[in-house]
């Protein structure tokens, strides 16, 4: 009897590994020789660079190397490679491996020391001298916006990168025959990933073999061996990049290039040692990529029914100094805004804008909570106006199960048209509801206040983008021992693809998952891929490797039937052997037949195309695929100390076909749990001159357990027609709605007080005086 | 940020002026001040050693007085910076006559970058010590001198 892999809700294969303290980390690798690297940062937001004088810090007698800008070779002098550009990307601009003339945030490397230890590398850098000449700083987005007080870029003549519009139907006329026109402002401000895992590179240099190798708690660490590889006229095939076990990654590990990635190498280049840098926390708040602030300025028009006739958004994104992930998180979000909803008529028009601040890629949700929070807000604020229950407005504005594939009308992140492929919104949020008790809230409400208690019910409804090309591939082996090698290119930060993806092979070749070893991140092991982002991984690598173990179960039928004289046709694939359907005596193990593909003498037959059971496949999505949920939570609010308590937490989700839930389930709990954090604990505050106020853990507060609700899962499977496996993505599903969600239950439960939450994250005191401005207001 | 305090000094204006306007009598009552060298009028470079919530560093930097009326105000403008970062700030003190003694308004704004951010709540209440701790060393000199 054969078992079913797929779908199977089974522990993870890494997590032994992981659970004793093997992992390897890139502060794991320990080289002989090994050099430490320290990295002087602008302590200015905005400044000219009159003189760097580091005759100081190369006395200091372990510093081996210190690089300004003009030590570089120079390649590395221009700015670093442009990612994704757009056509309504005027302005380019990318960051410098070291800042030549001039630093644009806090943060900004100037200097890099490498040392015989980090201690000494540290103390090294004190002896940098440089002599800064303070600029004003450009911190407000909209003053930004309008060029003030500073320009970051002054060549460009002007603070804004891009100005683009998107448009489906005329929003103008919709809004000229409406019932109904709710317009506000929303703001989302910044926030940041947090891994447990800051960033980190190792580099070794053999002179010998003329050979790179390079560990990097990268994303994507193909392009990163391609990008090492152009900027120091190395061959591709020269250069290893290793990801290996990577501590969360959430978007920002896939920016390219961080300076270090390219400093480093070049150092262990020049030095002909090992080198190593880790980044410290303190590093991590202002020289990782941050994300999330955008201004919106949206309105939605109805009919008096609730009928969306058109929505309009016009909003501002904080690019920070420079733009080298282009036009990618606003596009996200202008083009998640019109959800599960028939919107005809829609106008989105962004600018793209630089500030004096940390660089700004995409994280975990990348623009999608934007996007949802101004809708599911703009129609919380119409149902309020129509006198109409919040999620009867929502029901007459469902795309229907029958009308799939839809076409919103955007163009997508991925240049492709923004075509839904499949998904059941309605049914979604009946059973969210259902789950959440909302047809018996006013009752149950009413008991809470009764005790004095204020509670609220809020949920939030969304389509998440996904699985987006250009392709991935795998490399699917069975070795002669029967055990199975898969090798991917993409990268794996902690989403268990080790499982996941063994559970495809497993399902195809019928082998026990244990058997199954997969090897992600190494670009010795299989050099094509793009990396892990958009929640694409189980959707486009999963597809390769689903592809490339059907390939190989054909190949073994193939071979067996020439070892068990039978046709394939005949043969079934279980437990590790092949075996004659109905004479279960006659079978060969899966090891065996890998061993009779691989002879040493006699011939190959043509039909098999090679020896050994091996097969490489690729997956090219012709777009990304959609898969949506529903949130709805139970909220305590203390009115006095503004402080919240989730009761209950309900996710209902649909990524189409699930390859693990108890994997899936990981990915939703720390999604949420991630969303909470950025909607209510976590700030990014800036002062007027741009200097991060709160990088530290001190003051920007990560939840723990105590704030992070239980979080029931509920799993509906529309499968996408889009791939073979049927899979949508999962990333970033439990993040997207939660702003939304908190803010609608937060009403709810101060639904006396009238309060209109339009900012997020609303932090304690945020809400304490929204909470004491509306009591004055109402007495 | 924004600063600001009042103390009393007890000695009459004319002497505080004279005071406040010997720098190496400055220098001996500015708390951490390793160093003052004038390097021109009203410019002064200083070494000051001090610590800002769980940073302590020693400061390069350079000290302007930028404005002089006596005896009723005096400013300064500063800037120094270290491996934990930098600070700038600008002071303005005004004397007010008040017989036997003066009166004292002083008010600073300060910006901190780099690991001093991470401290920078605390700093009006540091000032504030600082000050305080600078104030009562002037007195002390004062009614040293007096004696």
């Amino acid at each position: 009897m054969a078992t079913r892999w797929l779908g199977a809700p089974i522990k993870r294969n890494e997590d032994p590994r992981l659970l004793v303290g093997q992992g390897l980390f890139v502060d794991d690798v320990q080289l002989p020789g090994m050099l430490h690297a320290a990295v002087l940062r602008s302590p200015h937001a905005h400044a000219r660079i009159r003189r760097i004088d580091v005759r100081r810090a190369l006395e200091h007698p372990d510093v081996l190397l210190v690089l300004t800008h003009g030590d570089l070779p120079p390649s590395l002098r221009e700015p670093l490679p442009k990612l994704i550009p757009h056509p309504d990307l005027k302005h380019h601009k990318t960051q410098y491996a070291l800042a030549p003339d001039k630093v644009r945030h806090v943060g900004e490397p100037v200097a890099f020391v490498v040392a015989t230890s980090r201690y000494a590398a540290e103390d090294a850098l004190e002896l940098v001298e440089v002599d800064y000449e303070p600029l004003p700083a450009v911190v407000d987005l909209e003053e930004a916006a309008a060029g003030r007080p500073a320009l970051v870029h002054e060549d460009i003549g002007t603070n804004v990168a891009a100005h683009s519009v998107q448009r489906v139907g005329d929003y103008e006329a919709a809004r000229a025959r409406a019932d109904l026109v709710v317009a506000r402002r929303f703001v989302v401000d910044r926030g940041c990933a947090s891994p447990i895992e800051t960033r980190g590179v190792v580099a070794q240099w053999d002179p010998r073999a003329r050979q790179l190798t390079v560990w990097d708690s990268t994303q994507a660490p193909i392009p990163i061996r391609n990008g090492l590889a152009a900027l120091f006229g190395l061959a591709q095939k020269d250069v290893r990049v290793i990801a290996p076990d990577v501590g969360g990654g959430f978007g920002p590990k896939i920016m390219m290039f961080y300076p270090e990635e390219v400093l480093v190498p070049l150092a262990a280049m020049r030095l002909g040692r090992p080198v190593k840098w880790i980044e410290d926390r303190r590093e991590h708040f202002v020289a990782t990529n941050h994300e999330r602030t955008q201004i919106h300025d949206a309105e939605i028009a109805l009919d008096r029914e609730g009928r969306i006739l058109g929505v309009r958004t016009v909003f501002l994104h904080d690019a920070g100094a420079y733009i080298p992930y282009g036009l990618i998180v606003p596009i996200v979000a202008e083009c998640t805004l019109p959800g599960p909803y028939r919107i005809p008529n829609y106008h989105a028009e962004f600018r793209a804008v630089f500030t004096n601040k940390t660089i700004v890629s995409p994280y975990r949700g990348a623009g999608r909570p934007h996007g949802v929070f101004v809708m599911e807000r703009l129609l919380d604020l119409a149902a309020r106006e129509l006198g109409m229950d919040r999620a009867e407005i929502r029901r007459r504005n469902f795309i229907q199960p029958h009308e799939f594939p839809y076409d919103v009308g955007l163009i997508y992140q991925d240049n492709a048209p923004l075509v839904y492929d499949s998904g059941n919104y309605p049914a979604a949020l009946e059973r969210a509801l259902e789950e959440v008790g909302y047809c018996r809230w006013p009752e149950e409400k009413a008991r809470y206040r009764a005790q004095g208690r204020r509670v609220g019910l809020g949920f939030a409804c969304y389509v998440e983008g996904s699985g987006i090309g250009p392709y991935e591939g795998c490399r699917v082996t069975v070795e002669p021992s029967g055990k199975v090698y898969v090798a991917t290119g993409v990268g794996t930060q902690g989403q268990g693809h080790a499982t996941s993806l063994a559970q495809v092979v497993a399902e195809a070749l019928g082998v026990d998952v244990g058997d199954v070893h997969v090897v992600t991140g190494d670009t010795g092991a299989f050099g094509w891929g793009t990396g892990t982002f958009a929640s694409r991984a189980a959707v486009v690598a999963g597809s390769a490797v689903h592809l490339a173990a059907q390939a190989v179960r054909q190949k073994a039928l193939q071979v067996a039937a020439s070892l068990l004289e039978a046709s394939p046709e005949d043969l079934e694939l279980a437990d590790g052997r092949v075996r004659v359907r109905g004479a279960p005596s006659r079978s060969v193990s899966l090891g065996e037949v890998a061993r009779a593909a691989n002879p040493l003498r006699g011939v190959i037959p043509a039909e098999w195309e090679g020896p050994g059971l091996e097969a490489t496949r690729y997956f090219a999505p012709p777009r990304g695929t959609f898969s949506h949920g529903v949130h709805a939570a139970l909220v305590e609010v203390d009115p006095e100390t503004a402080t919240l308590r989730f009761l209950r937490y309900v996710v209902v989700h649909d990524c189409g076909t699930v390859l693990n839930p108890l994997i899936l389930d990981g990915q939703i709990h720390g999604g949420v749990a991630q969303g909470i954090g950025g909607s209510f604990f976590e700030r990014l505050v800036y002062d007027d001159s741009g200097q991060l106020l709160s990088g530290s853990f001190m003051d920007f507060h990560i939840p723990t357990a105590v704030e992070i609700p239980e979080v029931e899962v509920i799993h509906q499977e529309t499968p996408s027609p889009l791939n073979p496996i049927g899979a949508k993505g999962a990333g970033e599903g439990g993040v997207i709605p939660v702003p939304a969600l908190l803010a609608q239950a937060i009403e709810d439960a101060l639904d006396d007080l009238e309060l209109e939450i339009l900012r997020m994250p609303l932090h304690p005191d945020a809400l304490f005086e929204l909470i004491q401005k509306a009591s004055r207001r109402t007495p | 940020m924004k600063i600001e305090g009042t103390e009393t000094l007890h000695a009459p204006r004319d002497r505080v002026w004279a005071l406040l306007d010997d720098p190496q009598a400055l220098a001996s009552c500015t708390p951490g001040m390793q160093e003052l060298r004038p390097t021109g009028p009203d410019e002064f470079e200083a070494v000051l050693s001090i610590g800002i919530a769980a940073v302590r560093g020693t400061y390069k930097g350079k000290l302007r007085i930028t404005e002089r009326t006596p005896p009723e105000r005096y400013a300064v403008q500063v800037e120094g910076s270290s491996g934990a970062g930098f600070v700038r700030a600008v002071g303005v003190l005004e004397l007010e006559d008040q017989g036997a003694q003066t009166g004292v308004r002083w008010s600073g704004e300060v910006q901190v970058g780099g690991a001093l951010t991470l401290g920078s709540r605390m700093i009006p209440g540091i000032a504030r010590m600082l000050a305080g701790q600078f104030f009562q060393c002037l007195d002390r000199k004062l009614q040293e001198g007096s004696a």
